[in-house]
């Protein structure tokens, strides 16, 4: 393949430009055929829809809630999730115990026990969280189990042999080799609780906002302009959110991108 | 240190339930301030036996016992005046290389500013300065090996045990990584039990070479080196160095032609 410079700039431009134009098509195709933004709203309907909701606010407060929703769920699952797998990788009595819970529960598609949390705690705040955190719970408690199971035998001897308690094991040689697993974990779990929280707030949520309140509330008066916008936005809170998740991989697990 | 092996034996549970005796009737006293080259083909529970020594291990029967000749009533507990060097370094890959080797003084409480100094230190006398903040993945075998070095001289422990530390090295690595050990026993002279399978590193490093028979792994002879001191690459050219590796030549091939025989048998057994 030709390699001057010509080419290389367009081989990087031409993702971009694809991007562009399938807009641009998008648009004429819209215009040119007259149709009705109830099927499909062009990209600048859909960008002054934007616009809208952020000028009036309605987007940020939307978008605030469930961002809160979604943090709450996840630290929930976090905190619950971390503790749970490290007691059970330290204690063999405990992963005896809680073993068959988690693999019967696992398998269980969670968004199932919606009508059961509906019917226990209503469609307020604590439905929401707790759903997310039940799901996200699993991939975190299992990842940590596994984490702290699949930690270098050789490393706690080389630990004991300078010197740590078996407590300093734990401490500084455990948890650490673990915490790439457990980062793991906590990525699969955020991307769950993001599903349960917009999902929740598409179920029995009326007047309590959200991005998912605002997805479905907008669907039943077929404003499909707002429905797009509110997708647009919810992609790009789920692109954000896995650049932080990146970032803070980088700075807390720095050892694991050498190489 | 005095390092009295009396006795040891281990076994371990087999696959198919037959035990398996990894070591049997080790006796031997590894006297201080020398450095004793324990030789012997590949699962012949050399390894086993330098745990045990360290107090990583314990044994099926016999006992370990370390004993300072200025003091001899003095007890000291397993493990306490001993470190290890390890093949595969077992350095934590989420430190640096700074952090590895104050691992030590950390776990016993030295303050941040004094380990820095002292790790800083030793990463210099092993040629390591300015990779203090490295993390292990990024430096080369023999580097890692280094560090593991610096992370258990810190220890100032009397007695050094090392598992094949030079094992997963290149050839010319493995050489200048020799040198450098025969350099810091001139100047620390500890007690030195090094575990190897070459004949060539066993006689060139040590004031004696216990070969190791097969399975189970006992004593089978205890050769004196007596090549001067400090010793250099070039007196593997001399013919006391060349009587010496024929004779471990012979002791050993025996051993390793039983273990090789063992060896198939089990897997023909298996399959």
């Amino acid at each position: 393949m030709n390699k001057s410079p010509k080419s290389m700039l367009f081989q990087r431009a031409l993702p971009t430009l694809i991007i562009v134009a399938f807009l641009v098509g998008w648009q004429l195709f819209v215009s040119l055929r007259g149709l009705q933004p109830i099927y499909l709203p062009a990209p600048l309907a859909i960008l002054s829809a934007m616009y809208q909701m952020a000028a009036d606010g309605t987007l940020f407060v939307n978008l605030g809630t469930t961002l809160l929703r979604i943090l709450g769920g996840f630290l929930l699952a976090t905190v619950t999730g971390i503790g749970l797998g490290l007691v059970m990788g330290m204690s063999r009595l405990v992963q005896r115990i809680v073993d068959p819970w988690i693999a019967a529960l696992y398998p269980l598609p969670k968004i199932a026990l919606i009508p059961l949390l509906v019917i226990w705690l209503g469609t307020g705040e604590a439905y929401k969280i707790i759903i997310s955190a039940i799901t996200a719970f699993f991939p975190i408690v299992m990842n940590t189990y596994a984490g702290v199971c699949q930690v270098d035998r050789g490393l706690m001897k080389a630990a004991q042999d300078l010197g740590a308690s078996r407590r300093q094991v734990q401490f500084h040689v455990v948890l650490p080799a673990a915490v790439p697993t457990i980062f793991a974990g906590l990525q699969l779990g955020m991307g769950v609780t993001i599903i349960m929280v917009i999902a929740a707030e598409m179920i029995g949520s009326s007047g309590q906002g959200g991005m998912g309140y605002v997805l479905i509330n907008a669907g039943q008066i077929l404003e499909t302009e707002t429905v797009f916008a509110a997708l647009v936005v919810l992609a790009l809170m789920g692109a954000a959110i896995m650049k932080l998740q990146a970032w803070l991989g980088d700075w807390l697990v720095p050892w694991t991108k050498i190489r | 240190m005095d390092v009295l092996v009396e006795s040891v034996r281990q076994v371990w549970e087999g696959r198919h339930g037959a035990p398996v005796i990894a070591l049997d009737g080790v006796t031997h006293r590894f006297q201080s301030g020398r450095f004793s080259c324990v030789l012997g083909p590949s699962g012949c529970g050399k390894s086993t036996l330098a745990q045990i020594i360290g107090g990583l291990e314990h044994a099926t029967s016999g006992r370990v016992e370390m004993r300072d000749p200025g003091s001899p009533s003095a007890t000291i507990p397993d493990g306490a005046a001993s470190v290890m060097v390890w093949q595969s370094q077992n350095l934590f890959p989420w430190r640096t290389v700074i952090d590895n080797v104050a691992f030590g003084l950390q776990m016993s409480g030295v303050a941040k500013r004094e380990r820095y100094d002292r790790a800083s230190a030793l990463l210099a006398t092993v040629g390591l300065q300015g990779f203090e903040h490295h993390y292990p993945a990024q430096l080369s075998g023999g580097m890692r090996q280094r560090v593991a070095l610096a992370r258990a001289l810190i220890m100032e422990r009397p007695v050094m045990l090392m598992d094949e530390p030079f094992g997963a090295l290149d050839a010319q690595t493995k050489i200048v990584m020799q040198e450098e050990l025969l350099r810091i026993f001139e100047v620390t002279r500890k007690t030195i039990i090094f575990i190897t399978h070459a004949i060539d590193e066993a006689i060139l490093l040590g004031d004696e070479v216990i070969v190791m028979t097969s399975r189970p792994g006992r004593i089978k002879e205890v050769m004196e080196v007596n090549l001067p001191r400090p010793r250099t690459l070039e007196m593997v050219n001399t013919p006391e160095f060349g009587a010496l590796f024929d004779r471990a030549f012979h002791s050993i091939r025996d051993e390793v032609r039983r273990a090789m025989a063992e060896q198939s048998a089990a897997i023909r057994g298996a399959a």
